[in-house]
């Protein structure tokens, strides 16, 4: 398993399901900030087959976040061989448009809003 | 320095001041306590005295009595007279003749304290009586009886008492002087250098203050304050220094606020520009949030109608408003070209924004819808008069047809973000309303419907629809109007969080 955290927020992904769990709020500051979060989520996604992405909890994500998660769909878009699931919440203003762009980018991807 | 100096001046006498009487008050009481238990010895001692000194005197004086010999009397008496605390003396028969009497002349007058000290005390008497062969023969034969002079007997006592007064005095003085030597020493004087010290602190720079070194202080509690108050001087220091910081952020922050919200109304059109335009008519509102975000609108005339722009760029601040400005430049420069293919439009728009986004590293993009309006000049049959087509995803557009008739286009399907991926054509659709006389379109950004009130609901898009469907008959600057009324009727008192813009278009 393997963590990352900050003010606000953490990650986390556990490989023996095959999940990275985002929980808080991610208002780092510019795209080279969210760096660390892209290589674990790239990482992930190169050693599973599924991989889900538990967005649940992340009650606020900034624009420079949002385009890190546009960035890594492409990359998962684009690399064959790991299928790909959100898990969203309807009760989470900034995900409903912002998810479902994000399937528009990858058709693959399985959203699933509770 | 004077006022620190009477300070500690006052302080060394009251020390003092207070050193003196409470030592001559425990003085005074123990010499009291003294005086008292020699009181009642002296109170003890003298009639003992008196008794075994009458007793030495009993044989001669009853013979004397008995044979009424004034000779011997007159020697008794003597005898006993020698002794200075005798005042009177009288040896008589049992008749009541005086056989020996002496008295002292010049006695003074005792004192009201002496007489209430001893007075109870003076006077003694012994029968004289002569032994018979049996006791029941013993006979009377006088009296001797003598008066002590109380001044005599309080003579000693007096001096003692004055003694005990003076010494207590003196004692008092030395101790206050001893007490307030050693609190010289060992606190006054480090207490000085110390209020010394703490009057050279520069309130403007406490961190450079250089405490006193106390010798032989550093352990105990004068140790103890100054390295606490040479502490805190740093501490204040440091939060001098954090507040000159944030004082210049602020001023930073508030320069560039004034900077974005320069840049947000720098290049929009003006009144004149939209009264220019004939057939439709169009009223358009902006209001920057308290820290300005990054909304954008623009009306462009071009050869064949008018391009309508509405845009939210994410995030506060210059960033945003930098790339408000870019968008602003790039969908005029599309205009200026004449290129009519709006998936084409927003492809341009988007790769220019993309890339350079990517050259600021931060990750902003923006929702953008553009509408193309076309007035029909010869619609035949047909009651159209207008052709607008929307592109571009941002919120929905609401259309309130003359009739009253009410439709949302929601444009989620019609675009993707600006500046958020490499390339969007082939997320990009349009859609096409045809307008009649008096037919309304309302375009806004989410500040409008996410405007939140004291209690934090928000507007909401059910509000702005309903109000725009009861002000469709007047123009649209009255629709305009309305909305801006409602929704700061609604937002009250609370914050302005988001930047709020309208724009109403009303076929001619």
């Amino acid at each position: 398993m393997s963590t990352l955290s900050g003010e606000g927020y953490s990650v986390e992904f556990h490989d023996s399901d095959e999940c990275v769990a985002i929980s808080g709020t991610l208002r780092l500051g510019g795209l080279s900030e969210y760096a660390p979060l892209m290589d674990l989520l790239i990482q992930a996604m190169q050693q599973c087959r599924t991989l889900t992405l538990d967005l649940r909890e992340l009650e606020f994500l900034n624009s420079s976040g949002i385009a890190a998660l546009s960035k890594f769909v492409i990359r998962a878009r684009d690399h064959d061989g790991c299928h790909l699931v959100i898990r969203g919440s309807s009760a989470v203003p900034w995900q409903g448009k912002s998810l479902n762009n994000l399937k528009r980018l990858m058709p693959s991807l399985e959203l699933h809003f509770e | 320095m004077s006022t620190a100096s009477a300070r500690i001046g006052s302080l060394t006498f009251r020390q003092a001041a207070v050193t003196v009487v409470v030592v001559l008050l425990f003085g005074l009481l123990g010499g009291l306590i003294e005086l008292a238990t020699e009181w009642r010895s002296i109170r003890q001692q003298v009639p003992e005295q008196t008794r075994s000194t009458l007793e030495l005197v009993r044989g001669p004086a009853t013979t004397a009595a008995y044979q009424l010999n004034e000779t011997l009397g007159a020697e008794v008496a003597d005898g006993l007279f020698a002794d200075r605390r005798f005042h009177v003396i009288t040896l008589r028969d049992n008749f009541g003749t005086t056989i020996a009497e002496r008295e002292r002349a010049q006695a003074p007058e005792p004192g009201p304290l002496v007489r209430y000290l001893f007075s109870d005390i003076t006077d003694y008497r012994i029968d004289l009586v002569r032994a018979g062969v049996i006791p029941e023969r013993d006979q009377q034969v006088g009296e001797l009886t003598v008066q002590l002079d109380e001044t005599e007997i309080a003579a000693g006592f007096l001096d003692r008492g004055i003694v005990v007064v003076l010494v207590g005095l003196a004692r008092a003085l030395g101790i206050a002087v001893l007490v307030v030597i050693i609190f010289y020493f060992m606190i006054t004087r480090p207490l000085l250098r110390l209020h010394g010290a703490i009057g050279r602190i520069d309130p403007a720079n406490p961190g450079q203050w250089q405490a006193p070194r106390l010798r032989l202080h550093d352990n105990d509690e004068l140790g103890q304050v100054t390295h606490r108050l040479q502490g805190l001087m740093g501490a204040f220091q440091r939060v001098l220094e954090q507040r000159d910081q944030v004082q210049h952020e602020n001023a930073r922050m508030g320069a560039e606020l004034d900077v974005s919200r320069r840049i947000q109304h720098i290049v929009l059109p003006s009144n004149d520009e939209l009264a220019a335009i004939q057939g439709l008519q169009i009223a358009a509102f902006m209001e920057p949030a308290d820290e300005v975000g990054g909304d954008y609108y623009d009306i462009l005339r071009h050869a064949d109608g008018v391009r309508i722009a509405i845009g939210d760029v994410t995030g506060h601040g210059l960033e945003s408003g930098v790339v408000m400005l870019m968008i602003q430049s790039a969908v005029r420069t599309l205009v200026a070209h004449g290129e009519q293919d709006m998936t084409r439009v927003m492809t341009v728009l988007n790769a220019t924004i993309y890339n350079n986004v990517e050259r600021m590293g931060s990750g902003k993009n923006l929702t953008l819808a553009l509408a193309d309006y076309r007035p029909i000049r010869d619609a035949g049959e047909s009651d159209a008069r207008g052709h607008l087509r929307i592109t571009g995803q941002h919120e929905s557009v609401i259309v309130v047809r003359a009739d009253g008739g009410m439709e949302r286009i929601d444009t989620d399907a019609l675009g993707f973000p600006i500046g958020l991926v490499e390339d969007v054509a082939e997320f990009m659709a349009e859609t096409e309303l045809t307008l009649q006389a008096e037919d309304v379109v309302v375009l806004y950004t989410d500040g409008i419907t996410e405007a939140a009130d004291p209690r934090h609901r928000l507007y909401g898009e059910a509000r702005l629809m309903d109000c725009i469907h009861t002000h469709r008959r007047g123009s649209a600057d009255a629709i305009k109007q309305a909305v801006v009324d409602d929704v700061r009727g609604h937002i009250d008192t609370q914050t302005l969080y988001d930047d709020l813009t309208l724009v109403v278009l009303k076929q001619g």
